[in-house]
């Protein structure tokens, strides 16, 4: 007998052993994760499963006990809603222009940086200041001390009497999102600069390059991994914009510079369809992934390329 | 091809205190010829070779390249290639555009470019690696990569500054005859940059010596080691280094503990630095003339061995060569015989300057 329940016991494969040693190593180490694991789904997979409920529902919480299932009807309407559309093209305007505009003005002063001369640390601290600065309050200072049709520093210093953010909304948002986000651009381009090794600058320079071609052909190349990063961040946050839209021009005139947040907002808030702005929410979601999704796919294919550069 | 002449050219860091990294350096290379710059860390060497290449300004004196004064000329108008010690390979282009990337700023025809870059694979044994990145190559690859990348282009004027200081030591024997053999193939003129006076002395027509920034002395690798200017050269050419010995004069010689030694040049009555080179001294029997030495540590490198020791009753140190098969014990007194006096350097302790030279 006690052979017979040894053997199975000494034969048993030494594998399955292993595997099971490995799986409770795997679990102790991954233990101490759980709570913000269990966190980070409780914050943010739980509420969005509920408001994808919600999406499937009609509620106006101004009506009570008007809550009852509709289907795709949400869906249908948030696609037919002119409002809609106007606000994801402003969402993409925006996005595309100051993620662009930001980026090239980031690289001027990167370049400018990039090299010696008497004060550089104060004038880069200087340069860092916007992106230290609340951007609700960065917004109001640009609502008043620059745009403001009497006391602006804008219509000051040109002379003219324009009313900025009533005809001009977007752009002057778009203005002070590129001021807010130029130092991260900058910061990001500078470390890309100051990465590269400096014979190869030389050897480029003995090759008969001159600065521009230089720039070109060796710099921009292998800057490519810091530009690509400094887009997909900037673009993830300046899509989600609300702070500046919200108190510059409350989305107006009219609905000219509003994004897609601050229309959910609006439709969530001031109008109290839940029901609609949960199906706006989950469809803008949804594009936000596949973009991210492609766009990071892209990126990572471009790291791939440019992996173990030194 | 071209003579390159350095007339009096210094390279001053400014600041509180300035620092002349070279100092008024006069130096002519001929058409063709292998020139090696060497010298410890900080002698300025390598600024030498950047002021050659533009990339490092000239502040006093000139630079010449054929007939032409590039004293003030950028880079790229001055026809040379330069090989970096880190190789400096463009990390985004494949070898192929490495070394296509010179031909095609000057706006040669993309034929030509492509026969030019494929003869100097061939020439480099680099046609199976053309299309590769620089990183998936090996150290001595990228190495021959920044060697083509310079000899595509024909410049009339080769700069390397210390090309093969990032390969291991077996790599950078071979390389170091590669380089010599393709130079003298090629016949253009090269400056070379090193701090191994092992190649300075197997590479170099010339070689020239640099410490703070003062040329010490430019001669053939062979004159260099028999008749060092000064003590500085003395000690820095030849491994292990030479010995010197400060001793006073006595009547037409001096005394090396009980070996007189009758010095080749006449001097003046007072003091004398004496320098021996390792090889002139020998180990010899118990009854022969010579002098004590006691044994402090013993290097065997195989064929030979270097006997470290001290003096009897003096603190000087002396290097002594021996048969590397019967090595003497640590501790043991041993006596050395000098080969010829003939061998022995003399020199100013002053002035360091070599005493009857030339």
């Amino acid at each position: 007998m006690i052979t017979l329940v040894e053997a199975p016991q000494s034969s048993e494969p030494p594998a399955t052993r292993t595997r099971t040693r490995e799986r409770s190593a795997a679990w102790k180490r991954r233990a101490p994760l759980l709570p913000a694991l269990l966190f980070t789904i409780a914050v943010t997979q739980v509420p969005f499963l509920v408001t994808v409920f919600y999406s499937f529902q009609s509620w106006n919480m101004v009506r009570p006990g008007s809550q009852h299932f509709v289907g795709f009807d949400n869906y249908v309407d948030v696609f037919t809603d002119s409002v809609f559309l106007q606000a994801l093209g402003n969402t993409v305007t925006l996005t595309v222009v100051c993620v662009f505009v930001a980026m090239l003005l980031g690289l001027g002063l990167a370049l400018l940086l990039d090299r010696k001369f008497l004060g550089r640390g104060i004038v880069r601290t200087l340069l860092i200041t916007p992106f230290l600065i609340l951007p609700a309050a960065g917004a109001l200072l640009w609502k008043t001390t620059m745009f403001d049709p009497s006391y602006g520093l804008l219509n000051w210093a040109f002379g003219i009497e324009v009313e900025w953010l009533s005809d001009y909304p977007l752009a002057a948002v778009m203005a002070q999102i590129v001021w807010q986000w130029t130092p991260f651009m900058m910061l990001l381009i500078l470390a890309g600069l100051q990465a590269q090794s400096r014979e190869v600058l030389e050897a480029a320079q003995v090759d008969g390059a001159g600065r521009w071609r230089t720039f070109v052909s060796i710099t921009l190349p292998q800057l490519s991994r810091y530009l690509q990063l400094a887009v997909l961040l900037g673009a993830i946050y300046i899509v989600n914009s609300f702070d500046a839209i919200y108190l510059m021009t409350q989305g107006g005139p009219g609905t000219a510079s509003t994004n897609l947040p601050y229309y959910i907002y609006q439709r969530a808030f001031e109008g109290f369809d839940v029901g609609q702005s949960s199906a706006m929410g989950v469809v803008v979601v949804a594009m936000t992934l596949i973009v991210a999704t492609f766009a990071l796919r892209l990126m990572f294919r471009a790291f791939d390329v440019s992996r173990g550069v030194k | 091809m071209a003579q390159v002449a350095y007339a009096g050219a210094s390279r001053v860091y400014p600041g509180a205190h300035s620092v002349r990294a070279v100092d008024g350096l006069d130096l002519c290379i001929g058409d063709g010829e292998f020139l090696v710059l060497v010298g410890p860390s900080g002698s300025g060497k390598s600024t030498a070779l950047r002021m050659a290449a533009g990339l490092e300004d000239v502040d006093e004196g000139s630079i010449s390249i054929g007939d032409r004064d590039v004293t003030h000329l950028p880079p790229k108008d001055r026809d040379i290639a330069m090989v970096f010690q880190s190789y400096a390979l463009y990390p985004h282009m494949s070898v192929r555009e490495n070394m296509a990337f010179s031909l095609k700023l000057r706006g040669m025809a993309k034929s030509e470019v492509n026969a030019k870059v494929e003869e100097a694979a061939e020439l480099l044994d680099l046609t199976k690696y053309l299309d590769r990145k620089p990183k998936a190559l090996s150290g001595g690859q990228r190495q021959r990569v920044a060697m083509g990348r310079a000899i595509v282009r024909e410049p009339s004027v080769f700069l390397m500054d210390e090309p093969l200081s990032n390969l291991d030591a077996k790599l950078r024997v071979e390389t170091r005859a590669n380089i010599a053999a393709l130079q003298r193939r090629l016949g253009t003129t090269t400056i070379y940059v090193t701090h191994d006076q092992v190649e300075a002395m197997t590479m170099g027509d010339r070689v020239a010596v640099l410490r703070d920034g003062v040329l010490q002395q430019c001669a053939s690798p062979r004159e260099l080691y028999d008749t060092p200017r000064n003590v500085f050269v003395a000690g820095f050419i030849g491994s292990p280094a030479m010995n010197q010995l400060t001793l006073p004069v006595d009547g037409d010689g001096v005394k090396l503990g009980e070996l007189k030694v009758q010095l080749p040049v006449r001097v003046e009555p007072g003091e004398v630095t004496v320098g021996i080179r390792p090889e002139s001294l020998s180990l010899v029997g118990e009854a022969e003339d010579g002098f004590d030495l006691r044994v402090e540590l013993v290097e065997e490198l195989g064929a030979d061995a270097y006997v470290h020791g001290t003096l009897a009753g003096r603190a000087d140190k002396v290097v002594v060569r021996a048969d590397g098969r019967t090595p003497p014990r640590l501790g043991e007194a041993v006596r050395v015989a000098l080969r010829d006096t003939g061998e022995v350097h003399v020199f100013d302790p002053e002035s360091g300057l070599r005493i009857g030279a030339e």
